[in-house]
């Protein structure tokens, strides 16, 4: 409950294998869906789309032009008497003006769309961040960071082929043939009609093969998530079952799976390939222009058309199914971009922590928990009609087996989560009735996940004081007892942690102690994390937790009951409620839960003291 | 690519590969021929020689059904291969990551899985749909220059002569593209890292004051810089376009001026004019087209590295002849040393024996080696001097499976599966009797845990791997272990005590665990250390300080004891400590 992300790759990943085949209508309200949510993130660069457009259809038209001058060099030559030498070089001359014109105007439109492109991913990635600046901590924790990871990664890669390539290729695509037909037309209509005469097969043939296709690319995208998952589950839990002994039969397993998913691919596949290269072959090159040249000889015998205009048609016509594979190709590039936006707009619309109309500030150091119950899901109840005082300057110490609730009640003092039910207060005011940035300055926190960013350790140190001078940073960070540890760094404090600042755990958790120390809050959430370190630095962590004790109202997230002995109160979770609440000897003498786990707790110290070699 | 494509694939699949190249190579040539076909059947027209005409229409519409076939069988053939290299690389990966010793797996399982996984995928992918196009956009053109020398030889060596320079700007075009793309990449990835980041320590950011208005100047600065290196790569970009646009053009209007020059010379007829130039564009086309997959083809060419570094990977050596364990339960170091990388010993000169039956106990700062230790045990990795015998045999001469029977482990990673919590347990030892796997449970407190959980035992753990804290994981992985009963445990108690609940369990496993197995534990409570038979206490350089029972280092007064009296008398932080 605390931050969790420490511990994700050791959860395999989940695979709904129960889910229900989709209907075909639920396949395309999906697509409906992401269609929209594309269009709504794409809005910033429509207008450079637009404009990209707009260049590659004069960019298209002047792609025709090569093959009229050819017709025309054609018709030169076979007038007949002598030749016009100046007509020929001009035409000559028009080839090359017409080339560049089409290599300007597509660069044109590549380059405009390529900068709006460049100028979305900023925009779409500032609007990520301001979103996830507000939804609430709580969410951070749910596995949220591989879904932000998927989204500023792989997401805005997939839209990036849509608006820098997909409007402008698509646009030529359809540009060119179309600007070859108007070409053929204007040489005779019936060479048009048997330059377009093999495409109705292949749209027929594609037709049928499109049928059913959405909730077939579903089942089989399912295919491919379910294996991605048997290998990574293969690949993670290798080294477990290895040491079990279990290899062979996983590496069964996995091999079964293996091949049965080649089976189901090449089924899932192969029929669509077939119509595919059935359907292709009627619109190939040396199809259509045996289409061309057939029915041309007919039109030149019956004197329609001159052989010039038969050639340069059937020219023109092999070059126009080509912009067909670019469309459909295209098609499949959208569908993945569109299903990349909705994951993005999804993101954008977390939900965010509502902030207060009318914003009170907090009078006074001094939490209460006023009948709070809350669930992470709805269903559950985590915590349950918890009411609690921590005066100010107090030190209040939670403890409890794990899944008590503990981390959970802690985190609500920073706001993690709204609470369901009651209410959480802070010198007497609601923490939903506190700013945010008020409600940080009063309420800090040092949990157990360490968090480190990748910046030098002084920056990492003063990060609630960015003023802060050295001198400050080191006074912390000798309270914090890792002062000696960072001067002994490649570069002191301006080590980079991850690059030559390579921490251990203990060692970043002192880190994070001095950020604390050194942002000296009113209020502090603690998880008292220990027992990871080895035991040297572990005496050096108590010793630096030590130096937040005192001036401040203190939650402790206890583990060990020794260190909490002397905590102005105790309180014992269980299950979501207060057991029990007091000072240790209030609780040792009630003789209840408390007073139990302390007994078993001595046990322990005392056999290891006295060294004798029991424990209960 | 097609080199690496045929390493993967392996001996038995090359001929199948083979001929999928035969038969695209054969399309293309035969789509070049019919296209070529053009040139005859304009001249028949031309000259009014009708059945000459018609009967060159013939050969073409030979040619159309040929080349029909012909696509028909590439394109099935290219599939086939495709769903041959997937499988093959799917079980080959698998055949080899379980030979590779575990330790190779640290910190790469995720990376691996993505190779395993997209990797293979889009690998497999690229050997079908990618391959043709290249083998074509080589074979057309090749025809149609070769038949063009059939109808004029000067064109012909024109086409010749163009055919490299196309292909050498459209590889100088694609590489400065794939420059400018790389560093656009390297930008965006940078301050993609950084939006994570900023998503990743939320709670500390917003805690120490950096809320989205106060803003968190590395992320604006990677935005910002992402911006700038993107505009600048576009301009790179747009060059290299250029550069293919402007080599295509040259080719193609010198092959005009020249058809046209041969033309006013009276050396070329019109109507040979129109369709020679006409069957050269269609030469054009697929020789630029080659340069366009040169992004494409270089990332698949990644993919297959990255794949056959995993197949390169030296197997852990199993022995020929594996012997049998002579001394049960009984672990020896005998002048060990070790290192993870070259050059910086984690281990120097260890020599120890920790006897059967008896609980040795590693103390020492972090880095002296302790985990290093047990999984040279469980043979991670193989020692870079002296011996490691577990049983009284080296490691070296056991089988994994023989070796892997006298240990159970319980490390700090643990992994579940996405199986029911009773289903992770019995992973310790899939025949035990219900009752067995009830008894493990109960020790190791999981039963605590399956009492807790909606679904009980029948909870799948990855669908609950939220409901399971670091210390319950830790329980189950104990239960495994004592499942198992293995005549060696090797135990890190490290986040197993992480609260007294947890340690309460571990230490009660610990007792069972005790009567009938050897001990190697990492230990981090006082108890464990006090209860030892041994302590093996490590310095910073990975060599052993000191060695014997708690009684023995107290009264020889070196650094145990030295730490012993800091660790008693701190016992615990108190909370009033630094108080006024």
């Amino acid at each position: 409950m605390t931050a969790t992300v420490s511990t994700e790759p050791e959860v395999a990943p989940t695979v709904r294998e129960e889910e229900p085949p989709p209907a075909e209508e639920a396949a395309k309200a999906e697509a409906r869906a992401s269609s929209q949510a594309l269009s709504d993130l794409l809005a910033p660069a429509r207008p450079s789309i637009t404009a990209g457009v707009i260049l590659q259809v004069f960019g298209s038209i002047a792609t025709i032009a090569p093959y009229v001058a050819i017709a025309e060099l054609g018709k030169t030559f076979l007038a007949g008497g002598e030749v016009d030498r100046a007509r020929v070089w001009w035409i000559c001359a028009a080839v090359v003006v017409a080339l560049l014109a089409r290599t300007l105007l597509s660069g044109a439109a590549l380059s405009v769309t390529h900068f709006a492109d460049a100028r979305l991913q900023g925009i779409i990635r500032t609007r990520i961040v301001e979103r996830l600046g507000r939804v609430p901590l709580g969410w951070f924790t749910q596995n949220s960071s591989g879904l932000v990871r998927k989204a500023t990664q792989n997401d805005i890669n997939d839209i990036h082929y849509l608006v820098a390539h997909g409007a402008v290729e698509t646009t030529a695509a359809i540009t060119v043939p179309l600007a070859g037909l108007a070409y053929l037309f204007v040489l005779d209509w019936r060479l048009a009609l048997v330059g377009i005469a093999t495409i109705p097969f292949y749209l027929v043939a594609y037709a049928v093969m499109a049928r059913g296709m959405t909730a077939k690319m579903l089942e089989m995208n399912q295919g491919i998530a379910r294996i991605s998952a048997t290998i990574v589950e293969f690949v993670s839990g290798i080294s477990v079952v290895k040491t079990f002994g279990q290899a062979g039969r996983a590496h069964a397993a996995y091999r079964t799976a293996a091949t049965r998913f080649g089976d189901a691919y090449g089924a899932w596949v192969r029929p669509m390939l077939r119509t595919d290269a059935l359907a292709t072959i009627p619109i190939s090159a040396p199809a259509v222009l045996l289409v061309n040249l057939g029915f041309g000889t007919w039109f030149v015998r019956e004197g329609w058309v001159s052989v010039v205009d038969v050639v340069t048609a059937a020219l023109v016509a092999m070059s126009l199914p080509a912009a067909i594979m670019t469309v459909s190709f295209g098609m499949q590039a959208r569908r993945e971009a569109a299903a990349a936006a909705k994951r993005i707009t999804d993101l954008l619309a977390t939900p965010v922590l509502p902030e207060p109309a009318d914003p009170r500030v907090p009078t006074s150091a001094q939490v209460r928990f006023d009948g709070v119950g809350f669930s992470y899901d709805g269903q559950h109840k985590v915590l349950r009609d918890v009411s609690l005082t921590l005066p100010v300057g107090t030190v209040t110490a939670l403890v409890g087996p794990s899944g008590s609730g503990k981390s959970t009640l802690a985190t609500l003092v920073a706001r993690f989560h709204d609470v369901d039910e009651g209410s959480v207060s802070l010198g007497g005011v609601d923490v939903r009735n506190i700013a945010t940035d008020q409600l940080y300055r009063q309420v800090g926190f040092v949990l157990q996940d360490v968090q480190l960013l990748h910046a030098t350790i002084a920056d990492n140190i003063r990060l609630a004081r960015p003023d802060a001078t050295l001198d400050q940073v080191r006074d912390a960070a000798r309270l914090a007892q890792i002062d000696d540890r960072v001067l002994a760094l490649p570069r002191g404090y301006d080590s980079v942690v991850g690059d030559d600042a390579l921490l251990s755990g203990g060692e970043a958790q002192r880190v994070s102690i001095a950020r604390a120390i050194l942002a000296d809050p009113p209020v502090l959430v603690l998880d008292e994390a220990t027992a990871f370190a080895d035991p040297e630095s572990e005496s050096r962590i108590q010793t630096a937790l030590a130096q937040l004790v005192g001036g401040r109202t203190l939650l402790v997230i206890a583990h060990r009951l020794a260190s909490i002995v002397s905590a102005d109160q105790i309180v014992v979770l269980d299950r979501g409620r207060i057991a029990e609440t007091g000072t240790h000897e209030e609780l040792v003498t009630a003789d209840g839960v408390y007073a139990r786990m302390w007994r078993a707790h001595q046990g322990q110290a005392d056999s290891a003291v006295a060294g004798e070699g029991e424990t209960r | 690519m097609i080199r690496q494509l045929r390493r993967v694939l392996g001996p038995e699949h090359q001929g199948r590969y083979t001929r999928f190249l035969v038969w695209a190579t054969v399309y293309g040539v035969l789509q070049g021929l019919a296209v070529s076909l053009l040139v005859p059947i304009a001249r028949s027209l031309a000259e009014g020689d009708w059945s000459g005409a018609w009967r060159w229409i013939g050969v073409l519409a030979i040619a159309v059904v040929c080349c029909g076939i012909a696509h028909y069988i590439q394109a099935m053939r290219a599939f086939n291969v495709a769903l041959v290299v997937l499988r093959t690389m799917h079980l080959n990966i698998g055949d080899h990551l379980v030979t590779l010793p575990i330790g190779w797996f640290a910190g790469k399982t995720g990376s691996v899985a993505q190779i395993a996984s997209k990797g293979t995928m889009a690998a497999g992918g690229a050997a079908a749909h990618l391959m043709t196009p290249v083998v074509i956009g080589i074979a057309a053109p090749a025809s149609v220059t070769v038949s063009m020398f059939f109808f004029d030889w000067r064109i012909g060596l024109a086409l010749l002569v163009a055919a490299p320079l196309i292909a050498l700007a459209a590889r100088a075009a694609a590489g400065l593209i794939a420059r400018s793309e790389h560093a656009a990449h390297e930008a965006a990835a940078e301050s993609s890292e950084r939006v994570i980041e900023f998503a990743r320590c939320q709670p500390v950011l917003r805690a120490f004051g950096r809320t989205s208005d106060a803003g968190y100047p590395p992320l604006t600065e990677a935005i910002a810089t992402q911006q700038k290196v993107a505009r600048r790569t576009m301009v790179e970009s747009v060059l290299g376009l250029a550069l293919n646009g402007v080599a295509i053009q040259l080719v193609f209007t010198a092959l005009v001026v020249l058809a046209a020059a041969l033309a006013l010379g009276g050396d070329l007829t019109g109507i040979d004019l129109l369709a020679l130039l006409g069957v050269a564009t269609r030469f054009v086309q697929p020789v630029s087209e080659i340069g366009e997959f040169g992004g494409a083809l270089r990332q698949i060419r990644g993919e297959l590295t990255r794949i056959q570094n995993i197949m390169d990977t030296r197997p852990l050596p199993e022995p020929t002849r594996p012997a049998t364990v002579t001394a049960p339960g009984q672990v020896e170091f005998d002048h060990v040393g070790f290192g993870y990388e070259p050059g910086t010993p984690v281990l120097d000169d260890l020599t120890f024996t920790v006897p059967p039956h008896t609980m040795t106990a590693l103390v020492g700062p972090s880095g002296s080696g302790k985990t290093t230790i047990t999984r040279l045990i469980a043979r991670f990795y193989d020692v870079d001097a002296g011996t490691v015998r577990v049983g009284g045999i080296d490691v070296r001469d056991q089988t994994t499976e023989d070796l892997m029977a006298q240990l159970a482990l319980v490390f700090q990673d643990v992994y579940l599966f996405d199986d029911t919590l009773r289903g992770n347990i019995r992973l310790g030892r899939p025949d035990a009797a219900e009752a067995e796997v009830d008894e493990a449970a109960r020790l190791a407190g999981v039963t605590e845990i399956a009492d807790r959980l909606p679904n009980g035992w029948d909870t799948r753990v990855g669908e609950a791997g939220t409901a399971l804290s670091g210390g319950e994981r830790q329980r189950v992985s104990v239960a495994r272990a004592i499942l198992k009963r293995a005549p060696i445990v090797l135990l890190d108690e490290a986040t197993a005590a992480l609260d007294p609940e947890n340690e309460r369990f571990v230490q009660r496993s610990l007792q069972t665990l005790r009567e009938h197995a050897t001990l190697v534990v990492i230990a981090h409570k006082l108890s464990t250390v006090v209860n030892a038979d041994q302590i093996i206490v490590l310095d910073e350089h990975g060599r052993i300080a000191e060695r014997g029972t708690h009684d023995d280092l107290l009264a020889r007064g070196g650094r145990y004891a030295a730490f012993w009296h800091e660790r008693s008398s701190t016992r615990g932080w108190r909370l009033e400590a630094a108080r006024p």
